[in-house]
């Protein structure tokens, strides 16, 4: 009776669940704050005003809105030959022609490259026209992008809207994560695959995720994009979750009845078994910080990079010892 | 938080996966670092950013405390005789003259003011201006109020920070103006059920094959298989016909309807919504985080802005952050969106409906 289809197809194309949030709220919890924050000053808020004006004009020419078969998203162009990002899901497999539009009018096609799904990050290639596209660059800064930070988002909530242009929204990175960053730019269907911009005007994350809350609204970081760069213009889909953000070790871990961190089991040809360590170890610090449960650990692991040298002190059989492992690049077990 | 459902279409196995792992995880209290990429997927390096120190948080906030005397204290609260938050009204007159979203008080003598200052009073409808959806109302036998100070909202681009009143009233809530100034065009009303295309059997009525989650009609207690037979007084035996009736009413308006239950007569009074606010609806996904206004579109002229307010807040004034108020809340319309009024759009006109009601014409004696 209502012609409810194309509105619910469009919502429902883009709204998506962060998979992993209820895991964190835990951690979240006792995060009660050593050091609170200063207080904010209207100044704060009139300068990021300001800068946000500046750099407004420039960067959201560079927003591109997305029709794809029954939905409608956003994306962003990153060099001046058309190489576009937004979320894998989106086109949702490479090699799809995607109707384009940008905010001057123009209307164009693209075509999806590689993509990530397990981060939602996606690549893909505007058609050439002549002259240089608009665009804006990525931050290659992933670290930098931390909570507290000042950002602001670009998309087309709900979809292409010529009389009201792209939404912007303005707030503040609460999390971020080995892959994603959330913030408090409230997002919604459509929005997915647009850019969120640092003070540089630089990209660190594309919209992929909303939770129920206002402030649950989650952007693929810049990590997964520059990790998987090379295998995405070459429209690879990455299926399993990579390398991670960081160096790979190859230990499962356990906690021990005594409440320590035990090595449960290490994975054949890693450089943990390369280094000694074997099962039954129990690990008391990395790089001179002790550890007391598995998500610091992981963590910690996963904040280093492939190559970089980790010092353990671990304890053998009520012996203690220092080991060096130098950390690889996680092995791609599945994918292409 | 009224529902914890996942949002998701595409990727029910993702979050099946993720609960999986997590609750091995607990179970067993073992963290295979290759074996559960979903928990560790969700590790944050640092801990996340505090409640208060987010973009409305309280260390936030802060920085426009000072602007409440020029917000809070020029906003009152509309509620019921038993003190439930109707919505919010913004003062413009130091003797009692507030503007009101009207949609949100088809009734206006069924509720009262309250002020800041904890006074209350009863309203008098002066001017209802359907085309803007404001309502122009005084508050019987005050005086000594602080009226908002207006500037223009025209030359503020986006990105220009905002400040608002929300939560009846006692709070402010930051924002920018986000969008593009625009007339929103009407879609009409709808009262969110689905008919049956065929005339029922007798002739008599029209059948509801399905009601829209949290929509006018469910409000209303209206339930599938029921039979419409009068809307508004008038007999309707086809769809059509009810299409017609609902659709010139204006959201906000309410409409009284006879219909058949299991044989029996019954009778109910429907609140009308926007169309687009049923239709975009329909499944209750309830996009706005607290929902969103009955009347969200058909207005001449809206300031799009992107601070979190519900429905309630509606009707009170938007501030730039010098305390200047540049519009009234209009509409929320989903997650991202609230619109205002910019002063532009209403001011001059409202300060002639005041003028009429302060200075009625004088009767001429008859010769």
């Amino acid at each position: 009776m209502f012609s409810l289809c194309t509105l619910m197809a469009r919502r429902a194309a883009t709204v998506f669940v962060a998979s992993g949030f209820i895991a964190t709220t835990a951690l979240a919890a006792g995060g009660a704050d050593k050091n609170p924050a200063p207080k904010t000053d209207i100044s704060e808020l009139l300068k990021i005003q300001s800068d946000v004006q500046k750099l407004l004009p420039r960067v959201r020419q560079a927003l591109v809105a997305i029709q794809s078969g029954d939905g409608t998203a956003s994306g962003v162009i990153i060099s001046a030959d058309g190489l576009m990002l937004t979320a894998a899901h989106v086109p949702n497999g490479p090699g799809k022609d995607m109707k384009v539009l940008l905010e001057d009018g123009t209307v164009t096609t693209a075509k999806s490259l590689g993509l990530d799904k397990t981060t939602d990050a996606a690549l893909a290639r505007l058609k050439d026209r002549g002259k240089p596209w608009p665009f804006v660059n990525l931050s290659r800064e992933v670290a930098k992008a931390q909570p507290g930070e000042w950002c602001f988002a670009l998309g087309h909530p709900g979809g292409f809207d010529k009389a009201r242009g792209p939404v912007l929204r303005v707030g503040r990175i609460i999390k971020q994560t080995a892959n994603s960053l959330h913030s408090d730019c409230v997002l919604m269907g459509g929005d997915s695959g647009g850019p969120l911009f640092n003070f540089n005007g630089e990209v660190i994350g594309i919209h992929s995720q909303i939770w129920e809350g206002r402030d649950q609204n989650v952007h693929v970081s810049m990590a997964p994009f520059l990790r998987s760069w090379e295998a995405m213009q070459k429209s690879q889909v990455i299926k399993t979750w990579g390398t991670g953000a960081g160096g790979y070790l190859g230990v499962a871990t356990v906690m021990s009845d005594s409440i320590e961190l035990e090595v449960a089991d290490v994975i054949d040809a890693s450089p943990a078994l390369k280094a000694g360590i074997r099962a039954g170890d129990v690990i008391l610090s990395v790089n001179g910080e002790a550890m007391t449960d598995q998500q610091q650990f992981s963590a910690t692991v996963r904040a280093r990079a492939a190559g970089d040298t980790l010092k353990l002190r671990l304890r053998t059989r009520d012996k203690e010892r220092d080991v060096s492992v130098q950390l690889a690049q996680k092995p791609q077990e599945e994918g292409q | 938080m009224t529902k914890d459902e996942f949002r998701r279409t595409k990727d029910s196995s993702t979050a099946f996966h993720a609960w999986a792992a997590l609750s091995f995880g607990l179970r067993h209290s073992a963290f295979f670092i290759l074996l559960c990429p979903f928990f560790l997927h969700a590790d944050p390096p640092r801990l996340p950013l505090p409640q208060e120190d987010r973009t409305n948080g309280k260390h936030t906030l802060a920085a426009v405390e000072r602007l409440k005397p020029l917000t809070i204290a020029c906003a009152a609260r509309i509620e019921s005789p038993l003190g439930r938050a109707i919505c919010t009204a913004t003062i413009v007159g130091e003797d009692g003259y507030v503007l009101i979203k009207a949609s949100e008080v088809p009734e206006l003598q069924k509720t009262r003011i309250k002020f800041s200052d904890g006074r209350t009073a009863d309203l008098r409808e002066v001017h209802r201006e359907t085309r803007l959806d404001l309502l122009l109302a005084q508050a019987v036998g005050i005086t000594g109020l602080r009226a908002v100070s207006f500037g223009g909202a025209h030359s503020l681009g986006l990105g220009q920070w905002l400040c608002s009143v929300a939560d009846a009233g006692k709070e402010t809530r930051i924002g920018i103006v986000s969008a593009k100034f625009r007339r929103i065009p009407g879609e009409g009303a709808a009262m969110g059920i689905r008919m049956d295309a065929k005339a029922s059997k007798d002739g008599k009525g029209v059948r509801i094959v399905g009601i829209a989650s949290e929509s006018p009609a469910e409000a209303a207690g209206l339930q599938e298989d029921d039979v419409l037979i009068t809307i508004a007084g008038e007999k309707v035996a086809a769809l059509d016909r009810v299409y017609d009736i609902v659709k010139k009413r204006q959201p906000g308006e309410i409409i009284d309807i006879h219909y058949l239950r299991k044989d029996k007569e019954a009778s109910c009074r429907v609140r009308l919504a926007s169309r687009s606010k049923v239709l975009n609806n329909w499944e209750g996904e309830d996009f706005a985080n607290g929902g969103i206004s009955l009347r969200n579109d058909n207005f001449p002229e809206v300031l799009q802005h992107d601070i979190p307010l519900l429905p309630a807040d509606m009707g009170g004034p938007l501030a730039t952050l010098e305390g200047k108020v540049v519009g009234i809340n209009i509409a929320r319309v989903d997650r991202v969106t609230t619109f205002a009024l910019p002063v532009e759009a209403f001011w001059t006109e409202a300060q002639l409906w005041i003028k009429a009601d302060r200075h009625p014409p004088k009767a001429v004696l008859a010769q």
